[in-house]
């Protein structure tokens, strides 16, 4: 076997390859991280008397509450997403939902309560309804 | 018959970079944990391979993942998220070579562990095939530690973690010609010196 043929291996080998001490650090990377301050991300919004910004944070934290309101489900996950000057584009809220209840009938008074909270937070640059996802998780169906 | 329904939401199905970083400037947590899963592995190899010792390597990726986590919300989206993780990999390794090097103007680097290779090598493996790969793995770190940073920097990056010309460009701060010109003396160097320990 030539010298290129043995490089050409090793680089494969190498593609392939994780450093057995990157598992032993990944939990301790992702505490500090965790613990790391950062500023909480801008969220635009309008009024009429010109834009104003929300911190990322107090967006979650009311569409969490604004969930948690609507019987029979309790927000998992609120993701948002911004795009160009910081305007939000998309959330998508994961929802454990009560065994019993009307997925559709909840999913549906869920996207209509972030909608309202979206409109009171942000104005005329809430996304609205059709930009909120409603993931449903059923959890803990007991069938004696 | 009793069903148990299941107590966590399934994984949402693979997620664009993008899409994660946008998650995580928003304080997702969760989106950055991905990011870590996702690129950890092959900047904790790059790093691995620009630093003395598993030490320098830890302190080298964790304050890469940190510098991201705390610059996400002013990370424009030029680049690709991986090309952008790999210039803060560098920048990193550089920086504690400043810190630590003293008189030292090379980084020492450790040859591969046969015991590292648990991870890829199938189990049943011959033991014999084993060894080889560990011997070659080990043969192409001791060559790679001879080849000046840029170099080596610029063949990990293009011939492991596959970044185009360009990407590798924008990590070492250099136009694509010249990614080639340092890719094509770099890979010389490495058959040269492979060839020699024949």
């Amino acid at each position: 076997m030539s010298a290129e043929d043995d490089l050409a291996r090793a680089t494969g080998l190498l593609r392939a390859h994780t450093d057995s001490s990157w598992t032993g650090i990944r939990e301790a990377l992702l505490e500090r991280a965790a613990a790391a301050f950062r500023p909480s991300a801008p969220v635009r919004g309008r009024h009429a008397l010109g834009d104003f910004f929300v911190a990322s944070d107090v967006v979650v934290a009311q569409l969490r509450a604004a969930v948690d309101a609507v019987p029979g489900a309790t927000a998992v996950r609120v993701l948002c997403t911004t795009g160009e000057a910081d305007v939000l584009e998309q959330v998508v809220v994961e929802l454990s939902v009560r065994y019993g209840e009307a997925l559709r009938d909840v999913a549906a008074a869920v996207r209509a309560a972030v909608g309202d909270a979206l409109g009171a937070l942000l104005g005329p640059l809430s996304p609205g309804v059709a930009a909120v996802r409603a993931d449903l998780h059923v959890t803990d169906v007991d069938l004696a | 018959m009793r069903a148990r329904g299941r107590g966590l939401p399934a994984p949402e199905a693979e997620v664009d970079d993008d899409v994660l970083v946008r998650r995580a400037v928003m304080g997702d947590r969760g989106a950055f944990t991905e990011i870590v899963e996702r690129h950890g592995p092959a900047l904790h190899r790059y790093a691995r391979r620009l630093l003395p010792d598993d030490g320098a390597t830890e302190d080298c990726v964790q304050e890469t993942f940190l510098a991201a986590w705390r610059a996400l919300p002013r990370f424009r989206g030029d680049a690709a998220l991986r090309t952008w993780l790999f210039t803060l990999a560098r920048h990193q390794a550089s920086a504690q070579h400043r810190r630590s090097a003293g008189n030292r103007t090379r980084p020492q680097l450790r040859p591969v562990d046969p015991v590292d290779l648990v991870d890829t090598a199938d189990p049943r493996g011959d033991p014999a095939q084993l060894s080889e790969e560990g011997r070659l793995l080990g043969d192409l770190d001791r060559a790679l530690r001879l080849l000046p940073e840029r170099q080596r920097s610029a063949w990990i990056l293009r011939e492991v973690e596959e970044l185009s010309y360009a990407e590798v460009g924008a990590v070492l701060d250099v136009t694509p010609t010249v990614v080639r010109g340092l890719l094509e003396r770099a890979r010389a160097s490495l058959v040269t010196t492979l060839a020699a320990w024949r």
